[in-house]
């Protein structure tokens, strides 16, 4: 442990292990920052027809998703009004008019409406509105389904936009990748056994480059210096000057996508959107990543690699440029896995330190610590 | 004859509930006007808040069909059928006039106190 007095200018300090560790702990950042935050939790192409619904941790609460019979995509709370059964069991699936819960058939239609339900005609003093499911705030933006579970939620603009702008230098300035028309090439979902925090850190700083990620340093060289393109403002990272694109093993990749300009060329920008969402942009495709913090000790997290329509449905092989990320995927969370424990240690009661090349971290801590308030200080 | 509605109030693939001791429904598949008891041999529940498709309702709770021009259970878990009434239409105004028939109670619906 090291004291504010006896540490070297250059370092700061992270926040202790029990952040990291602490069910308790983890239960308040749901509460206080997965139940209040907007969070990305699908991509609004899997709900392509009336009926189409998927289900999502949001928090500690279970939400689903469903497109009505008029197109609209609604959220509701995943929980039967009547005796409180959980409505839809399957991550996702179709139905064909109503969501019904297994238990005493409450019906309800796709726009949460109480439709039927036994003997409810001698009920007629039920206002079936007032008992039909309970909505959850929903926006769509980069293809993605985006919800909130405050009653009033911050304002999407200035909460999700503004961060995105911001990193990559402009207003709208994603909007060159226009990621809600490309196509999903591949998707995987990691189950890692690590705090959310470890993951978001991880991917906030590149001092762990040169040393887990050989293949990502290779078509970034920058990258081995360690400081990561999100350090910076409207900062791309430059690929290598023998790369032909980003992609394992340094091979062309695909046309670069339509709106964007020749600056945007050959770098890399890495956005972080808190709470849960990365989004990491080059030229010929987009990697979505979402988190999902299911325990103090795991997080789920599901990647979408995006691609041109036309090079999705061309059947191109896609595999040596989603392969990179994938790579990278992996080394970094095993990276997040062999911390957790440390979390735990006595060492880390105090935390450790962040380097000069990591202290911009130090402003997602303050975030943290603030959303908790009180209760950790 | 019982007094339902005007004409023109139940849009093609939709229906309405008479309420009264034996709830009817009225429900209009193709611009054909069908009357039926409302409520499902099965389990208590409104047809009228099921869907039409092809001459037939499905009830909304557990998917029984039944055939609008006969009132037969056309699909289960229902088994028993519903009556069937015949529907008037005068000066733009729809009527029913009840079956003599006795109705068929669901099993449930029967247990529940009225």
């Amino acid at each position: 442990m090291t004291t504010a007095a006896a540490r070297p200018a250059s370092l700061l300090p992270t926040l202790p292990g029990r952040f990291y560790a602490d069910p308790a702990l983890f239960a308040l950042e749901q509460e206080r920052i997965f139940e209040t935050q907007w969070l990305a939790v699908a991509r609004t192409a899997d709900l392509a027809g009336p009926g189409a619904f998927q289900t999502a941790g949001a928090g500690r609460e279970s939400v689903v998703l469903v497109r009505g019979r008029d197109g609209v995509l609604r959220a509701f709370l995943n929980v039967c009004r009547h005796r409180g059964a959980r409505l839809c069991e399957q991550p996702a699936g179709q139905v064909a008019r109503t969501l019904q819960c297994p238990y005493h058939a409450w019906t309800y239609a796709l726009d949460g409406r109480l439709a039927a339900a036994p003997n409810l005609s001698r009920m007629d003093d039920i206002d079936r509105a007032a008992y039909g499911l309970v909505p959850v705030h929903l926006t769509e933006w980069l293809g993605y389904a985006w919800i909130c579970l405050a009653a009033s939620p911050p304002d999407f603009a200035a909460a999700v936009q503004a961060a995105v702008a911001e990193r990559l230098g402009g207003d709208g300035a994603i909007d060159a990748w226009s990621l809600g028309t490309l196509a999903v090439g591949r998707r995987v979902t990691y189950d890692v056994r690590a705090n959310w925090k470890l993951i978001i850190e991880n991917f906030m700083e590149c001092y762990h480059c040169a040393t887990i990620h050989p293949e990502l340093t290779e078509v970034i060289p920058e990258f081995a210096g360690g400081y990561a393109a999100q350090y910076y403002t409207g900062y791309g990272a430059a690929f290598g000057d023998d790369v032909q694109g980003f992609t394992v093993d340094g091979t062309g990749g695909f046309p670069a996508l339509g709106g964007l300009g020749a600056d945007r060329d050959r770098r890399y920008y890495a956005v972080t959107v808190r709470p849960q969402v990365f989004i990491n942009l080059v030229s010929d495709h987009v990697i979505f990543h979402r988190m999902t913090p299911v325990a103090a000790d795991r997080t789920i997290v599901d990647c979408d690699w995006l691609y041109a329509p036309s090079v999705i449905a061309g059947g191109a092989d896609i595999g040596q440029s989603a392969e990179l990320f994938h790579r990278v995927n992996q080394q970094d969370f095993a990276a997040c896995e062999r911390c957790q424990p440390g979390m735990s240690s006595r060492l880390y009661a105090g935390g450790g330190v962040l380097v000069p090349s990591e202290h911009h971290i130090a402003g997602f801590h303050a975030w943290v610590t603030e959303a908790l308030g009180d209760a950790v200080t | 004859m019982i007094e339902v509605c005007a004409a023109d109030a139940i849009p093609a693939g939709e229906g309405i509930r008479v309420d009264g001791d034996v709830p009817v429904a009225v429900f209009n598949s193709g611009g054909t006007l069908y009357a039926i008891d409302d409520t499902c041999t099965h389990q208590d529940a409104s047809l009228a808040d099921g869907w039409v498709e092809e001459c037939a309702v499905e009830c909304p709770l557990h998917a029984s069909c039944f055939d609008l021009r006969t009132g037969q259970a056309s699909g289960p878990p229902a088994r028993k059928p519903v009556r069937t009434h015949r529907v008037v239409v005068a000066d733009g105004i729809v009527y029913v006039e009840l079956s003599s028939d006795p109705a068929a109670v669901p099993t449930a619906g029967s247990l529940v106190p009225s």
